[in-house]
């Protein structure tokens, strides 16, 4: 089967826990990106100020998930 | 705040904090006051809970069931096919950029001392005013207990009431046992 038939199916699918599971993963995907992203940008001297602006959140918003978790690495 | 704690209470807030470090979270909730506490075997809040048959194997699966994948195996990347994303094909790109492990890097675990959630902290705080309620000279595992019940917030309050030990059982309970003790 080819990759679009593939996608076709899934995207066909009405059943709950597919979809649900997809999106879970998703955005334990998007969680870690982030992260990953953040991370780099302090390491690039950026403020949060910028980071946040970059994606669409608040300041405080991006500082309290990410300040503590970055220190002491 | 813990200048008053017994040796068994203050254990069981560092358990707590090792419990929150091991499930990879990055505050301590009731939840990890819960699973320190039932850590802390032979005290009088691990007995008492044990009589409501909870356990530290029963608080992980139940917690296990209220949350999501804590990091991106096979299922995962099963999961996101099904919508078109390709794993892999992500992860590659990534450590391209950022070298070996970056992706899973994003999920790693926190260092340093872990800050308690806003009902965690109410938790111990209600729990030494239950140890002066109860006129009480320290704040033992017990009076940790009866505040953490009172503080309970999901997934802590959640995870009790499936384990049949709805948090007002245990309070009461547990504050009637104190009460014929003194």
């Amino acid at each position: 089967m080819t990759d679009a038939t593939e996608l076709a199916k899934a995207v066909d699918s009405t059943d709950p826990s597919v979809g649900l599971r997809a999106v879970a993963a998703l955005r334990q995907l998007l969680e870690q990106l982030e992260a990953l992203q953040v991370e780099n940008a302090r390491t690039h001297r950026w403020s949060w100020q910028e980071i946040a602006a970059v994606l669409g959140v608040s300041r405080q918003a991006v500082h309290k998930k990410y300040a503590g978790r970055l220190r002491g690495r | 705040m813990f200048e008053r704690f017994t040796t068994p209470a203050r254990e069981s807030v560092v358990q707590a904090q090792g419990a929150a470090r091991r499930l990879g979270d990055d505050h301590i909730g009731v939840e990890h006051l819960l699973l320190g506490l039932l850590a802390e075997e032979g005290s009088v809040a691990a007995s008492a809970l044990s009589e409501f048959g909870v356990t530290t194997e029963g608080v992980k699966r139940e917690l296990a069931a209220r949350r999501g994948p804590a990091r991106l195996g096979p299922a995962e990347a099963e999961a996101l096919e099904t919508i078109g994303i390709d794993l892999e094909a992500i992860r590659r790109r990534v450590e391209e950029s950022f070298g070996t492990g970056a992706l899973d890097r994003g999920a790693a675990r926190r260092s340093g001392h872990l800050p308690f959630t806003k009902q965690a902290k109410k938790a111990l705080e209600l729990g030494v005013r239950e140890a002066v309620a109860l006129r009480h000279d320290s704040i033992g595992s017990e009076h940790i207990l009866l505040g953490l019940v009172r503080a309970a917030d999901e997934p802590a309050a959640g995870v009790l009431r499936a384990l049949q030990a709805p948090p007002e059982a245990v309070r009461a309970t547990l504050l009637a046992k104190l009460r014929r003790a003194s």
